[in-house]
């Protein structure tokens, strides 16, 4: 009896049991309902069909990930340097911000023809794309966080004698961490989605080219390996930020 | 004018020595928490008693288990099995006294979407008041407690004290029997707490509600209770309880007056040892 | 210099009439090709040489991105809700919309034009699967965070579980909520455009598209400025009700 509420108990259940019962549903309605391939094709099928592929969906991933995860340290490293600077220099921000603010209600995608063109078909162009996306995230929830210690705390840094740097090393920073993290998280799985929608309005490689061309040709299985891919890279790549996390910022 | 030092009542002497049937009583209350090994022990055997319409303080150091005993009081926190809870003679089990008694907590917990006003009638609302009587009513209240003209303001706009009135004012309105204050003045400054508790015991004296006043400061016990219970430290309990015969009304001018500072003097003393426990208790833990 | 002198100056009007000055200067100075940066000017022209086409795609699209957006923040409302009070629910059913999270939901364009046909409905879908997952996100933040001390001075009212609910936990959730909201929003638009790259024919996606595929820069500057303007019409609406719903500051 124990043993069985330990079992309910663990985070571990719930999660297998709604996948089993997704599982469970997807295959269901396909028989049920007689859904074609073409509109849904069967669990199994994506899976079997991602393994025989494996070397095509490899290489599209890989060019896909360096330019979500080149776009991602480039937008988040500038978008909180930027952050730091215009904290240091109010003038900066009162400039700067309401450009900002006019830049990202535009929606990313709208972006991704322009620098298509300025940029080129290749890396280069996603790169800039997912680091404009990030950097802007990066940029709102730094400043946010920087700006977070009271007028009392920055006044007694000053009474050591510490100077504007000082204070947003050893204050400002610190303080600021969570709402770094926050960013950074909510970064990673943004920059996938963002590389594989530049790639598909135009690149040489990456899965969203590859989804595109899969869809050219109705090839409805490979849409969905991609996607596939695509998810469980994803994931990973947020695990290992959450594993990074923990043990770079530990002293929280 | 003398005063009586009683013995901590026996929960065998019955009510009926001529005595009305006490508004709260307390019978071998007790609190733990945790598993059976690491498990620490917040009340342990507290037995009191509370007539209608008597201010009674309760004194003790930090840590001594007085919010858990309010907690329980409120109706927040069972006591254990081995004791009892009785309101007006009926015991009380697991949650019944929930909305039976006015609880005002430490901090103000005013709403700060609410305007004074509204946060006044909060309880009432709850009640089932219908909105409209229950704001006039709040609002027929609002000079007697230093509030006129502040009905629309919202919380932020307000002073620590003026905040702390709001939150009384919405145990007042609670019109039950029973009032259970934390520590309401803890957070204000001594000027400010001294304004505020001559003008609670006016208030007091008007509505003559049973109050149960927490507080640390041995001086506001005094001056305020009809007696004073001192706990101990962790596991507390009732160490004394102390009968104030200090005519009322009480001036402020009262704190130097000989008997209070002969009230104060042993209390003192009784209140020190307790302390000097807890610091010991601390310094162990650590 | 008066007050009004001095607003003005610092305003965000200053800074965009600024830059819009700069930008007409430096294209005329230094004479960039049009590919990369044409003239505001030029780009002001094209837009009033469409301007029909213009104002019907911009009406099409924004009913698209707001029932989006509403159909998304009522479901994540409610499943916030549900979450915050079923342990249960939250522990099975969230791991799923974080994953789902992760899905490029712009490689089922075509599947889900043939899923919900080629209609309003599709794009509507595709900006609510953008939205949901914020706002849930947000809602079950928000109720979570309820004050214990007062769901306690609440309790001591002898107030139930639904008092409670709607007296306290849900103003107290508001504001998180609507941080919620605006990150919703901004991606209810992304969703909408992108859903328009699938078999539509009016909307800023659509023109877009079209821009993009007969190399028609200036018009592609054209459509992103409409799309900033929604971005900051939307924005700018949901600070307007954020004002007046939820003016008071969380307490910390």
């Amino acid at each position: 009896m124990v043993a069985q509420r330990k079992l309910m108990a663990s985070p571990v259940v719930p999660v297998l049991l709604s996948i089993v019962v997704l599982l469970v549903v997807w295959e269901g309605a396909i028989l049920l309902f007689k859904i074609p391939a073409f509109v849904l094709p069967s669990l199994g099928a994506i899976v079997y069909h991602a393994f025989t592929d494996t070397g095509r969906l490899m290489g599209a991933l890989m060019a896909t990930l360096g330019e979500a995860i080149g776009g991602y340290v480039l937008g988040s490293v500038l978008g909180l340097l930027l952050a730091v600077l215009l904290l240091l220099v109010p003038l900066f921000e009162r400039i700067v911000m309401p450009l900002a603010v006019a830049v990202n209600a535009v929606p990313t995608v709208a972006y991704a023809p322009l620098f298509l063109i300025w940029f080129g078909l290749g890396g280069a162009s996603k790169v800039a794309l997912v680091a404009l996306a990030v950097g802007f995230t990066m940029l709102v929830s730094a400043l946010h966080g920087l700006k977070q210690p009271d007028q009392a705390a920055v006044n007694l840094m000053r009474s050591f004698g510490a100077g504007s740097l000082k204070i947003v090393w050893r204050l400002r920073l610190p303080v600021a961490m969570p709402s770094v993290v926050a960013a950074l998280r909510i970064g990673v799985p943004r920059s996938m989605i963002v590389a594989i929608v530049g790639e598909m309005l135009g690149a040489y490689a990456g899965l969203g080219r590859l989804i595109y061309e899969s869809t050219q040709q109705i090839d409805l299985l490979s849409v969905w390996s991609a996607v596939l891919v695509a998810s469980l890279a994803s994931m990973v790549f947020y695990g290992l930020l959450v594993w990074i996390d923990q043990r770079l910022v530990w002293w929280r | 004018m003398k005063f009586m030092r009683d013995e901590t009542l026996s929960p065998a002497m019955p009510a009926a020595a001529g005595h009305a049937v006490p508004m709260l009583e307390l019978v071998n209350v007790w609190k733990r928490f945790g598993a059976a090994q690491a498990q620490t022990v917040a009340v342990s055997g507290v037995n009191l008693r509370i007539a209608k319409s008597e201010f009674v303080t309760l004194v003790g150091p930090s840590g001594c288990g007085k919010s858990t005993l309010f907690n329980m009081i409120a109706g927040l926190l069972a006591p254990d099995d081995d004791g009892s809870l009785l309101f007006g003679g009926a015991p009380q089990r697991n949650g019944q006294l929930l909305g039976k008694v006015s609880f005002m907590p430490q901090r103000d917990l005013l709403f700060p979407w609410r305007t004074v006003l509204d946060n006044a009638i909060l309880a009432l609302e709850v009640e089932g008041v219908p909105r409209k009587e229950a704001r006039e009513r709040a609002r027929a209240m609002l000079p007697e407690f230093g509030l006129a003209g502040f009905a629309d303001h919202y919380p932020h706009q307000l002073s620590g004290g003026m905040r702390q009135r709001v939150a009384l004012m919405r145990t007042f309105l609670f019109e039950r029997d029973l009032m259970l204050l934390d520590e309401p003045f803890g957070a204000l400054d001594a000027l400010t707490r001294t304004r505020m508790q001559h003008w609670l015991l006016e208030l007091w004296a008007r509505h003559r509600r049973t109050v149960l006043f927490i507080t640390h400061d041995i001086d506001e016990a005094i001056l305020l209770g009809d007696k004073v219970l001192v706990m101990t430290a962790r596991p507390g309990t009732v160490k004394s309880e102390t009968r104030i015969d200090l005519p009322r009304p009480r001036d402020p001018s009262i704190v130097l007056t000989p008997e209070f500072i002969d009230l104060k003097q042993r209390l003192l003393a009784e209140i020190e040892e307790e302390s000097r426990k807890t610091f010991a208790q601390e310094g162990i833990a650590s | 210099m008066n007050v009004f002198m001095q607003r003005l100056l610092c305003s965000p009007a200053l800074a965009f009439v600024g830059l819009a000055l700069v930008w007409e200067l430096c294209v005329h100075v230094y004479a960039p090709s049009p590919r990369y940066l044409p003239a505001l000017s030029t780009i002001a022209q094209d837009a009033w040489s469409v301007w029909p086409q213009l104002l019907g795609g911009f009406g099409r699209t924004l009913l698209e991105t707001v029932l989006g957006f509403m159909l998304g923040a009522l479901f994540g409302c409610a499943c916030g809700t549900l979450f915050t009070y079923s342990r249960w629910m939250e522990r099975s059913v969230f791991p799923l919309f974080v994953v789902s999270q992760t899905v490029p939901v712009v490689a089922f364009g075509a599947l889900i034009v043939i899923w919900f046909g080629n209609s309003l409905l599709a794009k509507v879908m595709t900006a609510f699967f953008l939205t949901f997952f914020p706002v849930t996100v947000n809602t079950l933040r928000g109720l979570k965070s309820c004050d214990p001390q007062r769901i306690a001075l609440m309790r001591s009212f002898g107030a139930n579980r639904l008092v409670m609910f709607f007296k306290l936990a849900v103003p107290s959730a508001l504001p998180q909520i609507m941080v919620g909201f605006r990150v919703a929003i901004g991606l209810s638009l992304i969703g909408s455009v992108v859903g328009e790259w699938f078999g539509e024919t009016v909307g800023l996606g659509v023109m877009l598209m079209e821009a993009m595929n007969a190399d028609q820069v200036v018009r592609l500057w054209v459509v992103m400025f409409a799309c900033g303007v929604m971005g900051a019409l939307l924005y700018g609406l949901l600070t307007f009700v954020e004002r007046r719903l939820v003016w008071w500051r969380s307490e910390s």
